[in-house]
């Protein structure tokens, strides 16, 4: 125990030491622009402010200036509002990849390719830079951070029942079988989040399902593919015989039940496992583990996908773009930035040597300390490089986002099939996106 | 300081040249024009433009006439947001009129110090902002948590899902309700004690009973105090925004729950703003028709 | 005397059912404040926790980003104390103007000014964003109390006041004595209308005190913001991706923010309850 803790304080003492100064590990940032620059930066990564001093140390000609909207929505309805209006926006922003390209469209992102960004896609683990550059051509934003999937169980509550953390999705059905069995239905193996879409869509990522493709001039969307219908299907079945649970994500009632030990397994992304230390605190203290998502058929090789996870979009209206550019390459990239996000804000890096970074393997630290001193960045790492590349949104996705609770709702209510759902989904989504002007189908 | 000049000889007085009122009136006119008119101006010059795309990029913003007009009125989705507001407004305005006034009442019929506590208590629930409400019954709502579940539990009952979405209606009618009664009861509170002590007097010299007492002099007297309430609840109804709102990230609360939150989604989640100027406009004719119905209803009704 | 002494028991049960149902979330807040996160989810909400966590509470509620909670604290008073003085007077001028006075076009304006009312403010982001902009009054100080000014129903009640509390006939007789219209106004008719003075001003510094989307709108700084829009992202933040939850601090700093609303209406509450009676009965 003694020896990563000592090398993990003279890591972070050297990054004292050295921060701001370009540690061996940073790739080579373009050169910052010649005299005063302020940049104005709208993110809700907690703790930004003092990385961003680091960041100013390093370029003391360039002052940020930091602004937390709060988080998704809000910042949203700003961001989209000021680039409407043509001004006040900021020059730089945080966004979630699915809702890059809503902002691509309303012509209010600059195109970093033009700056040379491409030069950097070799640092970021592949599949984020295909969700900020859905052309290969054209990048509309530097991955920040990501959520890729690994299932997170409860060890004791499996091992009570007797049952070994499954490794392919008919273990997993068969131990939520057992699990309602042995414990009279008060015990759930897993539990379904029936409002978030990017949930669903990451368990069918990992399968290889596409929700949204560019086509030429057009798109294609199709919400109800094959790997959707067999993921909600699979789902269902569970839901209705009671061996899964749909308690709603981030509530009292789920870190309650969680804590409890009354669900024993989950699906989480990258930044899940620090909301689950924060939230139970000392309930199921050590008891937590993380695996590999099951895969559909026993291999070695893991498929994941991911929820959520942003990004550093530059608005067109910047008038220090190449400065913006700096600032979001380095804020994303060098390890400062790195260690300091995932410490204070549990950001899961997108930059590839991030994964490494000796930072996220702090056992003493939670979220490794809430579960039991694992290493869970590696699971989540090994997941990140199994994610899938070309997943694509489609700039109607906040639209499809909430659409997808209220087909969600019909089927748990028992009015529509999962199929008949999803097909739902597919619809209305779709007569929408035609409605917004798009040449969908 | 008016300085009388006694030695003058009285002259009529001087008429306020035609100016005047508009001096008076200037502070509140420039503002309001800025800051309400132009506003209000400039959505429904929005409310005239449609998108047009061509391929990809920013949409182009191209005259499109009554176009978002015509979709509004073919718009589902806003139509039955209008009904949602509707079945709100009927179920939940008369209730919380009811226990408003009921509560003035019982409030009204003795003075002592408990008055004065009642009074504060009643009235706290409007202070609380809305982020913190939402918080709070966020938890009172929660399936598993929720104390009146878990009292129901206990008395052998099942759950109720209060964030379920047939539910979930009504769940923001009792925020709305808990907000606003105790507001709207001390307005109705304070217009019965200005009621003249003498009018009572008389009225008990003629042997009326309380009962006849409330019918006959203090509803009466009440009618101008509830109408008053009545308008601002329909006004306050038809934008239902901040209740559901805060609902949202604890369960599924469909988009049109009501229309305000629907328009807001319009625009701040589609991007689409001349679309929802044109549906805010919509819920203004309608808020303005609604409440005109009732005045001219209720006025005359007191003729009668 | 009509009004007894003691409420029958009947009435008090009445009252006290209602109370409850008022206070009972409150409760919820009061018991909230001395939990940290892990006991908010795990334990029953109307009931203390084994350990008391406010002390805890407190010092993250007022460290937070270097102590930001109390710039917001700071903001709020001058936005609604601002926002609040300033309706007063331009609502009692404006009211004034449509009580003692006889113009054209009254009534269509007065008429105007109610209707807006009727137009939900969600839609107007954009507009009043570009307002704003072209007026230079992005994240100002000026940006959050400019539009707080004008309050159509704080003109609504207090016209009502002016009619009600002050006689024409006065008017009048002080021409008569040669008095200017400003000083009538003034020195006579303000003093008639003390309660609507302060009714109105209550209900702006309420309004502006909970005041969240013109904020959202108008600034973009977190010094500048008010605690209702600082304590919403917090919330926000909280809520989202997997960062250390603080619902029991933002629960603590709004049972602060609401303290000075509380103390508003146990001071001035008197005032207000009879100048609102006044109005309303007259209406």
């Amino acid at each position: 125990m003694k020896k990563p803790q000592l090398k993990t304080a003279l890591l972070s003492l050297s990054a004292l030491l050295f921060a701001g100064s370009a540690l061996a590990a940073d790739p080579a940032f373009p050169k910052a622009p010649a005299g005063k620059v302020t940049l104005e930066v709208w993110s809700w990564v907690p703790g930004l402010d003092k990385t961003v001093a680091a960041f100013e140390k390093a370029y003391p000609n360039i002052d940020v200036k930091v602004t937390n909207l709060g988080g998704g929505p809000q910042t949203y309805t700003k961001l989209l509002t000021t680039l409407k209006a043509g001004t006040g926006a900021p020059d730089v922003a945080q966004v979630e990849y699915g809702f890059v390209p809503s902002f691509v469209d309303t012509g209010g992102l600059a195109d970093l390719s033009t700056l040379g960004a491409n030069n950097y896609k070799k640092y970021f683990v592949p599949w984020t830079w295909g969700q900020v550059s859905p052309d290969g051509k054209a990048v509309f934003a530097i991955p920040q951070d990501t959520g890729p999937f690994a299932m997170v169980y409860r060890d004791d509550v499996l091992k009570k029942y007797g049952i070994a953390a499954p490794k392919t999705w008919a273990e997993y059905e068969k131990a939520a079988a057992t699990m309602y069995t042995k414990s009279g239905g008060k015990v759930k193996m897993g539990n379904f989040y029936a409002t978030f879409a990017p949930w669903f869509m990451a368990l069918a990522w990992a399968d290889g399902g596409q929700f949204f493709k560019r086509d030429g001039d057009s798109w294609v969307q199709t919400l109800n593919n094959p790997s959707a219908k067999k993921v909600l299907n699979y789902w269902y079945g569970m839901i209705k015989k009671g061996h899964v649970g749909t308690i709603q994500a981030f509530t009292a009632d789920y870190w309650n039940a969680a804590g409890a030990g009354q669900v024993a397994s989950n699906f989480e992304a990258a930044w899940g496992p620090g909301g689950y230390a924060g939230s139970m605190k000392d309930k199921g203290a050590g008891l937590w583990r993380a695996a590999n998502i099951p895969q559909w058929t026993a291999s070695n090789t893991v498929k994941s996908g991911n929820w959520g996870g942003s990004s550093s979009v530059v608005t067109a209206q910047s008038k220090n773009k190449q400065a913006a550019l700096l600032f979001s390459l380095w804020l994303n990239l060098s390890e400062t930035a790195i260690s300091q996000n995932w410490t204070n804000g549990g950001l899961f890096p997108a930059s590839d040597a991030g994964l490494d970074f000796a930072i996220l393997k702090d056992k003493t630290k939670n979220p490794s300390k809430f579960f039991g001193g694992q290493d869970i960045s590696s699971v989540y790492a090994t997941a990140s490089r199994g994610v899938n590349v070309n997943f694509q949104w489609a700039p109607w996705f906040p639209f499809a986002n909430d659409n997808f609770n209220k087909q969600m709702d019909l089927m748990l209510k028992g009015k529509l099939t999962p199929n008949q759902a999803l097909d739902a989904w597919q619809r209305e989504t779709l007569a929408e996106a035609k409605k917004q002007g798009y040449t969908a189908r | 300081m008016v300085v009388s000049r006694p030695y003058l000889p009285r002259t009529p007085a001087v008429k306020p040249s035609r100016g005047t009122p508009w001096l008076f009136l200037s502070p509140f006119l420039v503002l309001f024009t800025l800051f309400y008119i132009a506003p209000v101006m400039y959505a429904g010059y929005l409310s005239l433009f449609i998108k047009k795309r061509a391929g990809f990029g920013a949409a182009k913003e191209v005259f499109g006439g009554m176009a978002n007009y015509v979709r509004a009125f073919q718009d589902t989705e806003f139509l039955s947001s209008l009904l949602n507001i509707l079945k709100f407004g009927v179920v939940q305005i008369p209730i919380m009129m009811l226990v408003a006034t009921a509560l003035a009442l019982v409030l009204d019929a003795a003075k002592n110090r408990l008055q004065g506590v009642f009074r504060t208590a009643f009235y706290l629930p409007y202070t609380i902002p809305s982020v913190i409400a939402g918080l709070l019954w966020g938890y009172l709502y929660s399936k598993n948590l929720s104390p009146f579940n878990q009292i129901v539990t206990a008395l052998g009952g099942g759950r109720v899902d209060f964030l379920g979405s047939d539910i979930v209606l009504w769940s923001i009618a009792n925020i709305v309700t808990w907000t606003w009664t105790g507001y709207n009861m001390i307005t109705l509170y304070a217009a019965l004690q200005n009621i003249p002590t003498d009018l009572y007097e008389a009225a008990r010299i003629d042997g009326a009973s309380p009962w006849q007492l409330t019918r006959d002099i203090k509803l009466p007297l009440l009618k101008p105090s509830l109408l008053l309430v009545l308008i601002f609840s329909i006004i306050g109804t038809m934008q239902v925004f901040a209740e559901p709102f805060v609902l949202r990230p604890l369960g599924y609360v469909p988009d049109n729950i009501t229309p305000n939150t629907y328009l807001y989604l319009v625009a701040s989640r589609d991007g689409n703003f001349s679309y929802a100027a044109t549906l805010a406009i919509l819920l203004a004719i309608f808020t303005f028709l609604m409440s005109a119905v009732f005045l001219r209803f209720t006025r005359r009704g007191g003729e009668l | 005397m009509v009004r007894k002494e003691k409420f029958t028991p009947l009435q008090i049960l009445a009252l006290t059912l209602f109370a409850i149902y008022a206070l009972l979330p409150l409760w919820w807040v009061i018991v909230t404040i001395f939990k940290d996160n892990g006991q908010l989810f795990s334990t029953f909400g109307l009931w203390f926790g084994n350990k008391s966590y406010l002390s805890e509470n407190l010092n993250t509620l007022f460290t937070r980003q270097d102590g930001i909670f109390t710039r917001w604290a700071v903001n709020s008073i001058v936005y609604a104390g601002t926002t609040a003085l300033g309706s007063v007077v331009v609502s009692a001028m404006a009211g004034y103007a449509f009580s003692a006075y006889e113009f054209k076009g009254k009534d269509a304006l007065f008429g105007l000014i109610l209707a807006t009312i009727m137009v939900p403010s969600t839609a107007l982001v954009l507009p009043l964003f570009l307002m704003m902009q072209k007026m230079g009054l992005l994240n100002t100080y000026w940006a959050v109390i400019l539009p707080g000014l004008v309050n159509p129903f704080g003109l609504y009640l207090m016209r009502l006041f002016w009619d009600a509390g002050f006689p024409k006939d006065l008017m009048e007789a002080a021409r008569i004595d040669g008095a200017g219209e400003w000083t009538i106004f003034q020195r006579l008719g303000l003093p008639l209308v003390r309660g609507g003075l302060v009714t109105v001003g209550l209900f702006a510094f309420v309004a502006a005190w909970n005041n969240f989307f013109l904020p959202l709108v108008a600034v973009s700084r977190e010094d500048l913001f008010p605690l209702t829009l600082g304590l919403s992202v917090w919330n926000q933040t909280s809520s989202s991706s997997g960062q250390e939850p603080i619902y029991t601090v933002i629960v603590l700093g709004s049972l602060i923010s609401i303290l000075p609303l509380v103390l508003a209406f146990l001071t001035l509450g008197r005032y207000w309850q009879g100048g609102l009676a006044n109005g309303a009965v007259k209406g």
